[in-house]
């Protein structure tokens, strides 16, 4: 019994004497709620930090004398680490990755990289470092710096980090983290699409402003971007969205009518003949009729036949002008067809992978919409 | 406490009853010099039959003794004449003493005992032997509701400081002949009364054995309560863990005993042992099997998560503030972190000063005298709680963690069984101090390890779980009605 005691008396002993604690008080940590990498105007890599000041955010409230809620402090550095070494040195407490909500790339670092690298290289940090944290929501700064996106305050949160996170989900899409962007951009060939993000001049706030395109094949340099309508049927193709709402114009009355699609599917097939291969995507989703200012009335199954092709005929011809962006002006293939190709013919790929871009944009795409409604709403015909 | 040297009374003790009452009356005399509740009462019936009367005044029937023996024999004398009888003890036993327990005894030590119990000792001139009849009668508590383990629902009787009447609830409750109730005497100054409940036939004949044999080989000079027999029947008396259920509740007892376990009465206390316990015993109320099974089963996942809750909340709080801060929700860190901002110590003093003062407000409130009890709930709450965070001593967050905490550990039925769990609580708040969860889970597996090898009376502690026992352990997490219980 003695003995063991003294045992246990010495082992703690050890962990205290020797040094070995590395206890750390939360309020001796300056928690990096959201991180931005810009270029910086002599083509250095700078990095911003938004440092949430938890004095200002939790607590009580004590009204007038509200604290500011973040700082957002930027380094410029040869890399992620060491422009965070320089961020450091502006600040008292230890930076701590671990909660990092957000990250933010800027448009210019996107578009040009660092010394003639893309922005892959400066993602490796993020998976590396075992302190950092790989669920953070990624977007890019479409007209600006992820360190002016940093500095807004967004309407509901006292944090723009934190909302960013909802931001993806508000709009119908699933949110997409940097774990997942990792995923899809490890693999060969290709292009891929990261949400964009833009301020509003008028008001200071941020404004979703659709899709960005990283060619996979230039170490995911920007090549340009989808404007937001265009990213909801992106999204579609690539399975990113849950919903989206669906409206078209009536040419007899000149009148609209909305369908929020709720299911949406998508088969994308790939087949190889002597002509080469072909692509059709067909797009299937089905949802509740939400607004007619038409003259059809959805209780006839004539009118409801016509306003599912109407609707369905639009949403066609939207992806197709996205297939041909895609194709005629970009030369990246966004919508992950490489990857279905990849899957179907996995030993062409091998020597198809290298200049899948080039291949992708002599590929003939056919697409087929079928929009099928569930609910016409509460009432007949417009009222 | 007791020198060698034997004591006059011990000494007087060893004579036997001679026939000649003076020197009877002198022997008791100096057995009991000072006892001035000792009373001594001379009797001459038809100038020439002495008798003498000696009990203890206070313990036995008064009314008893005047109407059916003094008054008989004063007023009326021997009933058939003194020819007709051997002795007048003889005499007394069989025609005038209306107590159903009476004995003859020769050697004064006996008497001695017996007097002290409540007995009133007869000697007669010319006789070699006392008669001793029980006409004890003295004042006790009445029985009342159960103070320490109140239930909505089943007995309001709980046990009282009279062994005959708490072995009178268990026989009024088990009515068979199998339930036995073997009685031995422990200690040698109170020379308790302890008695081994159990059903024959029910309880393993072996464990039965084993306890009576460790009562038996009890040397003590008092039993002041069944904690003393407790400590003496147990294996592991390191183990923080209680080893036996102590109830005051005559249904916890009867439930036991039909589950093949032992009861232990002792004379003075209410508290009854019942022997083997397993963990789960410790955190199961009597309401359990009296109520509805669903509400029962969620109650019983109630205390099995709060029983958790209050042994490793405040070490999981400190392990996850200072050593893994990522593994919080962002948000909750941000008010944790803003409400700590002006703490002046670290995370880990701040619960244990708080831990410290819990269990003092705790321990202040059993031992406060009534009025002025309401006094420790304003001070706690009012000083301690709310002036100390706003103070800026003690964050908000570490009082809310002790709070809930302790409040968790009074969930547990049994209070006792609270006990080891809030006393873990404190190493395992300085391993996660030093450690980290890491901590958490070394001590985590040192309690379980010694739950695991725990084996009171031959019964695993955590039995039906380790050793699993598949038929049981359905009773362990659901209370299954009883169409459906094994």
């Amino acid at each position: 019994m003695k003995k063991t005691m003294i045992t246990i008396c010495l082992l703690i002993l050890t962990a205290a004497i020797s040094g070995c604690w590395n206890l750390k008080e939360t309020n001796q940590l300056a928690i990096v709620i959201g991180g931005g990498l810009d270029a910086s105007e002599d083509g250095r890599l700078e990095v911003s930090s938004q440092i949430a000041i938890p004095a200002g955010l939790g607590g009580p409230d004590t009204g007038t004398n509200k604290k500011r809620s973040f700082e957002v402090v930027s380094a410029t550095g040869k890399n992620f680490m060491d422009a965070g070494q320089n961020l450091q040195a502006q600040l008292s407490r230890t930076l701590f990755y671990a909660h990092r909500q957000t990250i933010l790339i800027g448009q210019r670092l996107a578009e040009q990289g660092i010394a003639g690298n893309g922005m892959l290289k400066y993602l490796d940090m993020i998976v590396r470092n075992p302190k950092s944290e790989m669920r953070s929501v990624i977007w890019i700064v479409k007209d600006g710096t992820a360190k002016d996106i940093l500095a807004t305050e967004p309407t509901f949160d006292p944090l723009i980090s934190t909302t960013l996170v909802s931001v993806q989900m508000a709009l119908g899409m699933k949110p997409y983290n940097y774990r997942e962007f990792l995923c899809d951009s490890l693999s060969k060939g290709g292009g891929e699409l990261l949400p964009a993000i833009s301020i509003l001049p008028s008001t200071k706030k941020f404004i979703y402003s659709g899709a960005a395109i990283l060619d996979k094949e230039h170490e995911l340099h920007l090549t340009g971007f989808l404007k937001p309508d265009e990213s909801y049927y992106a999204n579609w193709i690539i399975g990113r969205q849950k919903t989206l709402t669906v409206t078209s114009s009536e040419s007899q009355s000149n009148g609209t009518i909305s369908l929020r699609v709720m299911s949406l599917r998508k088969h994308i097939s790939v087949n190889k003949d002597l002509h080469g291969m072909r692509v059709h995507i067909q797009l299937n989703g089905s949802g509740n009729l939400v607004e007619n200012n038409s003259s059809l009335d959805p209780s006839s199954a004539k009118d409801l036949k016509t306003i599912q092709s109407m609707l369905s005929r639009d949403a066609e011809q939207a992806v197709v002008k996205l297939i041909h962006k895609a194709q005629e002006q970009y030369k990246v293939d966004f919508l992950g067809i490489g990857e279905i190709v990849h899957r179907k013919y996995p030993r062409e790929w091998k020597s198809l992978k290298k200049n899948w871009n080039d291949t992708f944009i002599h590929i003939p795409i056919t697409v087929e919409v079928h929009l099928r409604y569930k609910d016409p709403g509460q009432t007949n015909s417009s009222i | 406490m007791l020198s060698n040297e034997r004591t006059t009374s011990q000494v007087y003790s060893d004579r036997k009853v001679s026939p000649n009452l003076k020197e009877n009356e002198q022997t008791l005399t100096a057995i009991f010099e000072h006892c001035s509740d000792v009373v001594f009462r001379r009797l001459t019936l038809h100038d020439e039959t002495k008798l003498l009367l000696v009990y203890v005044d206070g313990m036995i029937d008064k009314d008893l003794i005047q109407s059916s023996i003094l008054k008989p024999l004063l007023y009326e004398g021997v009933p058939q004449g003194l020819g007709a009888l051997d002795t007048l003890a003889q005499m007394c036993d069989q025609e005038l003493v209306a107590a159903l327990q009476t004995k003859r005894v020769s050697a004064f030590e006996e008497a001695v005992d017996l007097i002290l119990k409540g007995s009133v000792a007869f000697l007669a001139e010319g006789e070699t032997s006392l008669l001793l009849a029980d006409v004890s009668r003295f004042e006790t508590r009445s029985i009342e509701e159960p103070s320490t383990e109140a239930s909505l629902r089943g007995t309001r009787e709980s046990f009282t400081e009279q062994l005959r009447t708490n072995t009178t609830m268990l026989r009024r409750i088990i009515v068979t002949p199998d339930l036995k109730m073997e009685s031995n005497q422990v200690g040698k100054l109170t020379k308790t009364e302890v008695v081994l409940a159990y059903i024959e036939g029910l309880a393993t004949p072996s464990l039965v054995d084993e306890v009576r044999t460790r009562i038996k080989a009890i040397d003590i000079q008092g039993v002041l309560e069944s904690g003393y027999i407790e400590e003496y029947i147990e294996d592991s008396s390191y183990s923080p863990f209680p080893q036996m259920t102590s109830t005051e509740r005559a249904d916890v007892v009867s439930a036991g005993l039909m589950e093949g376990r032992i009861a232990v009465f002792v004379n003075g206390t209410p508290i009854v042992l019942v022997v083997p316990m397993t963990f789960w015993d410790g955190l199961q109320a009597p309401d359990d099997y009296y109520e509805r099974f669903l509400y029962v089963t969620m109650n019983r996942w109630i205390r099995y998560l709060f029983a958790l809750f209050s042994i490793l909340f405040p070490s999981v709080y400190i392990a996850l503030t200072t050593y893994h801060p990522e593994m919080m929700p962002p948000k909750l860190m941000m008010s944790i972190t803003g409400l700590r901002e002006h703490s002046p110590f670290p995370t880990v003093i701040e619960v244990f000063m708080m831990e410290f003062m819990f269990e003092g407000l705790r321990e202040a409130g059993i031992r406060l005298p009534q009025q002025i009890g309401p006094l420790v709930s304003i001070v706690g709450a009012l000083v301690i709680g709310q002036a100390a965070v706003q103070a800026g001593i003690i964050s908000a967050p570490i009082v809310i963690v002790v709070s809930a905490a302790g409040i968790s550990s009074f969930v547990i039925p049994r209070y006792r069984f609270g006990y080891p769990l809030r006393m873990l609580r404190f190493p395992l708040l300085i391993l996660s101090g030093l450690f980290g969860l890491f901590g958490v889970a070394i001590g985590l597996i040192m309690i379980l390890s010694h739950l695991i090898q725990l084996n009171p009376l031959g019964t695993p502690y955590l039995e039906p779980l380790a050793p699993t026992r598949n038929s049981k352990l359905k009773n362990i997490f659901l209370r299954r009605p009883r169409k459906r219980m094994s």
